[in-house]
């Protein structure tokens, strides 16, 4: 999804106006209960949820989709792997051994695997990020921890331009990438003049700021108001997120039973 | 190599949490003013490193770079990575839930990075710097490699296989990461030795 997560902040939805102190919190709560999830009936109904929450929280599915390119390519060799490798399995599909316990635990995986990062999306997705940020230092994050967050947010974009720039720059000279150690050599090289360039940017930032009146506090004009609404989302939420735990607590004692949903 | 959501257990997902609330802490006490721009400094050039190709045979495999982030910020080197892992899963890189296995996985491979770092005092030898420097990125890959094997067969029998797939990609990148770790060592010894860390003006 690129790295300007929250792109389509400005977009008006139920989930935008969402105390994002409330956001934070329960849909934080449900990630981990997508996680725990074992079962593929629950699994589905989870992806689907998140779905419904990504459509209520109308960010451009395009723009999810950017996102989930990158998980799913990196989980598809998983019905490769899994089903060939399941332990102790007999059955054979084409002379190869395949099994189907395999199959569904990547299934499982790319469903939830799907379903967290979607929600991810929505959390941050649906505000600025500073403001986010701000949320979770009012729920307690240290400061150290969201002032770091919030620099490193900042630098990302300004290094990945640098970056570019000294790509062009090796690229201009003739440099080509080649499986040598040559190609190693420069680019730890290329890596020092980045961390090097970076820092010396960043020290001017810091004595900037420190002409500016910082003393390890970042003060921030935003308030939060909480009303009915906020707290109708965040138990609705928390009430799915129940939902799926006890669903997964009964369906927990009939997979020794049954393997495949 | 991150994890994403949704492979390991449960259990495993508490004890990463765990460990990373504990090094966390124990690596962030006394933590300067000026030191917060220092340590976002590497997170954000962590983060932007791994998305540096290097060309392997036939694939092309990113660069890590935990063991560097060690040798330049010593024991906070755990904290930058750590938000570098929360960040990147926050934009959908890694997973969310597994926050705290992949912390401990790259960060305490970055604070194992730091101990061989240290180590260059035991042998003074001429480009030691260089040489424990390539040690230091190797070692320090290969640790987050062997956490995520372990990870993995802790979680079920069903990974065995995976997780010798990931060993064996893991020997791989600590070459790799081992090099390009020890290049870099090299050259900012050359051009600005003060950002090493435990650096001392030689005539000091």
């Amino acid at each position: 999804m690129a790295l300007e997560i929250d792109r389509y902040a400005h977009v008006e939805s139920s989930i935008q106006r969402w105390d994002p102190r409330f956001k934070l919190l329960t849909l934080f709560i449900l990630i981990f209960v997508l996680a725990s999830l074992r079962t593929i009936p629950l699994t589905v109904v989870g992806a689907m949820l998140s779905v419904g929450l990504l459509l209520v929280s109308r960010i451009p599915l395009g723009f999810a989709f950017s996102g989930l390119k990158w998980v799913i390519l990196f989980l598809l060799p998983f019905f490769v792997i899994l089903p060939v490798t399941y332990p102790g399995t007999e059955a054979h599909f084409m002379g190869i051994p395949f099994a189907p316990e395999g199959m569904r635990l990547a299934m499982l995986i790319v469903l939830k695997s799907f379903s967290i990062v979607i929600v991810a999306l929505v959390i941050f997705g649906s505000r600025r990020f500073d403001v986010s940020m701000v949320a979770l230092h009012r729920l307690r994050c240290p400061q150290l921890i969201v002032q770091m967050m919030l620099f490193t947010y900042r630098y990302i974009f300004l290094f990945m331009d640098e970056m570019q720039r000294l790509d062009t720059a090796m690229k201009a000279r003739g440099f080509v990438k080649k499986p040598n150690l040559y190609t190693l050599k420069v680019m730890g090289g290329f890596i020092g003049t980045l961390l090097i360039r970076s820092f010396e940017r960043t020290e001017r930032i810091y004595k900037a700021m420190l002409s500016k009146g910082y003393q390890g506090q970042l003060p921030s004009l935003i308030e939060f108001k909480s009303n009915a609404r906020d707290f109708i989302k965040a138990g609705l939420a928390l009430m799915v997120a129940v939902a799926l735990l006890a669903g997964d607590w009964l369906a927990g004692f009939q997979v020794a039973e049954k393997a495949w949903y | 190599m991150h994890i994403a959501d949704g492979i390991v257990s449960a259990p495993v997902i508490a004890t990463g949490f765990a460990l990373m609330g504990a090094l966390a802490y124990a690596t962030t006490r006394n933590v300067e003013l000026e030191e917060i721009p220092k340590i976002s400094v590497v997170t954000a050039v962590f983060f932007v490193a791994n998305f540096i190709h290097i060309p392997f045979v036939v694939a092309s495999i990113h660069l890590i770079m935990n063991g560097l982030a060690g040798v330049i910020l010593g024991k906070r080197a755990f904290i930058a990575i750590t938000l570098g892992v929360v960040l990147q899963s926050f934009f959908g890189f890694g997973g969310v839930s597994v926050i705290g296995i992949n912390a401990v996985m790259l960060g305490g491979g970055a604070l194992l990075a730091y101990g061989i770092w240290q180590l260059r005092h035991l042998l003074p030898i001429k480009g030691g710097e260089v040489v424990f420097g390539a040690l230091a990125g190797g070692l320090g890959i290969f640790f987050s490699g062997c956490v995520l094997a372990l990870a993995l067969v802790t979680t079920g029998d069903a990974f065995w296989v995976t997780a010798q797939a990931v060993l064996g990609y893991h020997l791989v990148l600590m070459v790799i990461e081992g090099a390009v770790t020890g290049a870099c060592v090299g050259f900012l010894l050359k051009t600005k030795p003060e950002l090493l860390s435990g650096w001392k003006r030689p005539d000091q």
